[in-house]
């Protein structure tokens, strides 16, 4: 276990140094001007060049990224050109946001995934057929849609933001302090941007986990089981799920992933302040700072996500070794 | 699969049917008014920068800094022309070599610490200006001295004389009087600016009171305001970063009112509903075309003006613009020489471009820019790349994002060759802060860096002493350069609910927002 986590640091490492390089590269063979985002559009040249001189913009690339890497390693990851305020604390603000609405979404799409691969009645046909929908279309019409709908004609979700003055984890805050009515306003207004995010990731979740179902329910020692006479749900919880659960967890642990990378849209038509509606807004101003930042929080989860359902996979299934 | 089929294709057409029935704006009854006494004002996306006057220089954010912040001067509300009219300042004498600016200030003004607004205020608040060194701090470095001998009279001493100074204070983005003793609690090691990013130490109408970056941001009425008091003790600023979600917010009154935020396409929606008010209130701004000296197309005079005859203005801006744009007569901004005397002599004539056409080689590309997220400058490029094509000039309209924009001017030869400015304006209502911006090189919004030196003497000049025939002939030499047109004049368009009053009444020419002290709920 010890050699896998140490594996796994190191990979963590040499995944966010590539993927701040690759962050660089970008900003210095992007055409734009930060400063001038920075600053407003109807500053001079000479302010502008003042303040490019202040943020280094006119030193060597090789020179700004160790500058770069010397300073994250010290939990400074510079100043956003747009908000003015250091990146850490602009992280700090915006990503419990994004990580209760993932987990949230997360949440849904597991349990819409196991509806989808499990329930073999009218009612799995119909969550089936709404998933398929809106799996189908592209995340700012589901969005969009669910605003139209849930929103504006029938009332029951609000559209945007996330229902309190809490910048951090509101939910949980509410949660622990016993706040029910923060509590409640919290979950109204995450639903409708989690259910959006969680569409997609349910049907992979559950085609897969489907699949798998299919192929051990033929499986050899599941007739023995039967033939047993141990009853269905027995069969199914511990002789089928458990084999057929592996596959599932991988996915799920790939769509946790892409999920985080996915707020992007999600959050800017809903208004969420995570770190996705903060890269959308820094992308145009090239905020430089805030997109490093955020890149190196959406790999670090990408690693420690995959690390942790590779955990998780192991623990189900004995069979697997780390 | 089969049943799994139907019922995908039946809650498809349920969900089609459902999303596009219902009633629309038009059709349903106004919305009632608040009655636990918050006004909301819809934001379209976040307001980018922290509301600190000193550092804020963009647009959907202004309305928390002018109802927070009080600046000595701004321009007369509800009229559509410049008029410098009191604020902080009750009175003010201009010496005649415009370097000696004198205001009496407003007697029982308090900052929202407490603080007592006095000349020590005005100092210390052009100080910061200069000190902070923001993207407006240029209005500030000409300051030589202020004298605050007495406390209720400032004396700014400029280093040379300067017609423009009143129109820096009264601007937007001019200095805005700060509290002394607040600056120095939180001045920090950054001139407040990390304490200013939540709080506010101004004199206005409101009080920051909560700000959730990307989120929303609340103001709360200041008991202690000289001036008129509305009956809206909260002011909730939402942010929406789609104008369609902001739209339905409004139509469902979750939203009280939206500041030049909607596109020109929903005008009539609005302008013929019976359940919201539409008002098209005058500003500064425009929609400008810029051409490119340094790319191949625009190389010659000839060539630039050739393209600006070939719009046909009266066509495009009816149909991409509507109501809230008319066609630009004048070099400035409308009525900013009076008189029109800056006349803009560019009319229809297709046939001086298809002239330039004629001489192309054949397969001559052109790209026509505007920025992107600006629906109507991106629709204006869309529909003149498409009559270049009538030319045989494969022409293509392209969005560029903000910060590439303000790139070009590095080197003009990346740009394109042609720009639209669907919504752009000077800080202030001077002719110099609009000549200098869009015509100076060093101006910050002179995309392509097409320059004439003798335009910035003239304006130089002119600036000293605010000659307007100087002005004129600036801008007729600039004009005779084909580098710029200015397209139409733009009306800001504000949607509000029905029970909304005061709209106009507390809207100015150089303010795109509205002063929230001064509207009110009817009946």
């Amino acid at each position: 276990m010890i050699g896998f986590l140490t594996r796994r640091a190191g990979a963590a490492i040499a995944v966010l140094l590539v993927l701040t390089a690759a962050v660089f590269v970008l900003q210095q063979n992007s055409p734009g001007d930060p400063v001038k985002a920075y600053l407003g559009a109807n500053a001079s040249p000479a302010a502008v060049a003042a303040e490019r001189a202040s943020l280094h913009l006119d030193d060597p690339l090789a020179s700004r990224y160790w500058h770069y890497l010397t300073q994250a390693l010290r939990g400074d990851l510079g100043t956003s050109y747009r908000t003015h305020r250091p990146v850490t604390a602009d992280l700090g603000a915006f990503l419990p946001a994004t990580v209760e609405l993932v987990v949230v979404a997360f949440l849904f799409a597991l349990l819409l995934g196991a509806v989808f691969a499990m329930l073999r009645t009218i009612a799995g046909t119909f969550v089936r057929g709404i998933l398929l929908v809106g799996a189908t279309a592209p995340p700012f019409l589901l969005a969009l849609g669910g605003i139209i709908l849930f929103y504006a004609h029938l009332g029951w979700l609000p559209a945007t933001g996330r229902g309190g003055n809490d910048d951090g984890f509101l939910l949980t805050h509410s949660l622990v302090t016993g706040d029910w009515a923060q509590l409640g306003a919290g979950l109204q207004h995450v639903v409708l941007p989690a259910l959006v995010l969680a569409v997609a990731p349910a049907v992979s979740i559950g085609r897969i986990l489907r699949a798998s179902l299919q192929q051990t329910l033929g499986a050899d020692h599941v007739r023995t089981a039967r033939a047993k006479g141990l009853t269905e749900a027995a069969v199914f919880g511990r002789h089928v799920l458990r084999n057929s659960i592996g596959p599932g967890l991988s996915m799920a642990g790939l769509q946790l992933g892409f999920m985080f990378a996915g707020v992007v849209v999600v959050e800017q038509i809903f208004s969420w302040p995570g770190i996705g509606n903060y890269l959308a807004e820094s992308i145009p101003a090239a905020d430089y700072p805030a997109i490093a930042g955020v890149t190196v929080v959406l790999g670090a989860v990408y690693v420690v996500t995959n690390t942790v359902v590779d955990m998780i996979q192991a623990l189900a299934d004995p069979r697997i070794a780390l | 699969m089969k049943p799994l089929r139907v019922t995908a294709a039946v809650l498809t057409a349920v969900l089609l049917i459902s999303a596009c029935s219902g009633q629309t704006n038009d059709a349903k009854a106004a919305n009632p008014a608040p009655t636990d006494g918050t006004l909301t004002v819809g934001l379209l996306g976040d307001i980018g920068q922290p509301p600190d006057p000193d550092i804020y220089y963009a647009n959907n954010g202004l309305a928390i800094v002018l109802n927070t912040y009080e600046g000595l001067v701004q321009y007369e509300d509800n009229l559509d022309t410049v008029k410098i009219a009191p604020r902080l300042a009750t009175s003010w004498e201009v010496s005649a070599d415009k370097k000696v600016y004198t205001f009496h200030l407003r007697d029982g003004v308090k900052f929202h610490d407490g603080t007592a607004f006095t000349s020590e205020a005005v100092k210390v608040s052009l100080q910061r200006r200069t000190d902070v060194k923001g993207g407006a701090a240029y209005m500030t470095a000409g300051v030589q001295s202020v004298d605050t001998s007495d406390p209720s009279t400032a004396v700014v001493t400029l280093k040379e004389g300067n017609a423009a100074f009143l129109d820096y204070l009264a601007s937007p983005f001019g200095p805005k009087m700060i509290s002394p003793d607040g600056l120095a609690r939180n001045k920090g090691s950054d001139d407040a600016q990390t304490y200013l990013t939540t709080h506010d130490i101004g004199s206005g109408p409101y009080s920051l009171s909560a700000v959730q970056t990307g989120t929303k941001y609340e103001l709360t009425q200041f008991d202690g305001y000289w001036g008129t008091r509305s009956p809206f003790t909260k002011v909730e600023l939402p942010v929406y970063n789609d104008s369609s979600a902001l739209e339905l917010a409004f139509d469902k009154g979750d939203v009280s009112a939206i500041v030049a935020a909607l596109p020109s396409s929903d005008l009539k929606k609005y302008e013929n509903s019976a359940a919201a008010d539409s008002y098209l209130l005058p500003t500064l701004q425009s929609a400008l075309v810029t051409l490119n000296p340094s790319g191949s197309f625009f190389k010659t005079a000839q060539a630039r003006l050739a393209f600006l005859q070939s719009l046909d203005r009266e066509k495009l801006i009816p149909q991409v613009l509507g109501n809230r744009s008319e066609l630009a007569t004048t070099l400035y901004a409308k009525g900013m020489i009076p008189d029109g005397a800056d006349k803009q002599n560019i009319t229809y004539n297709p046939e001086a471009m298809k002239t330039y056409a004629a001489t192309l080689p054949a397969g001559s590309t052109m790209t026509i820019g505007y920025a992107t997220g600006n629906p109507n400058a991106q629709q204006l490029a869309t529909i003149v790349a498409a009559q270049m094509a009538t030319l045989n000039i494969k022409a293509t309209a392209q969005g560029y994002p903000t910060a590439q924009v303000f790139d070009w001017v590095n080197d003009p030869a990346k740009g394109p060759d042609a720009f639209f400015d669907g919504n752009n304006g000077p800080d202030g209502g001077n002719p110099y802060m609009w000549g200098h911006v869009f015509w100076d090189k060093s101006g910050g919004i002179n995309y392509f860096a097409c320059d004439d030196p003798s335009v910035d003497a003239d304006l130089d000049k002119a600036v000293l002493t605010g000659d307007n025939a100087l002005f004129v002939s600036a801008a007729e030499k600039y004009a005779a350069s084909g580098c710029y047109l200015n397209f139409s004049y733009n009306k800001d368009w504000v949607v509000a609910q029905k029970w909304l009053t005061g709209v106009a009444e507390s809207h100015n020419i150089g303010a795109n927002e509205l002063n929230f002290a001064k509207l009110g709920i009817k009946g």
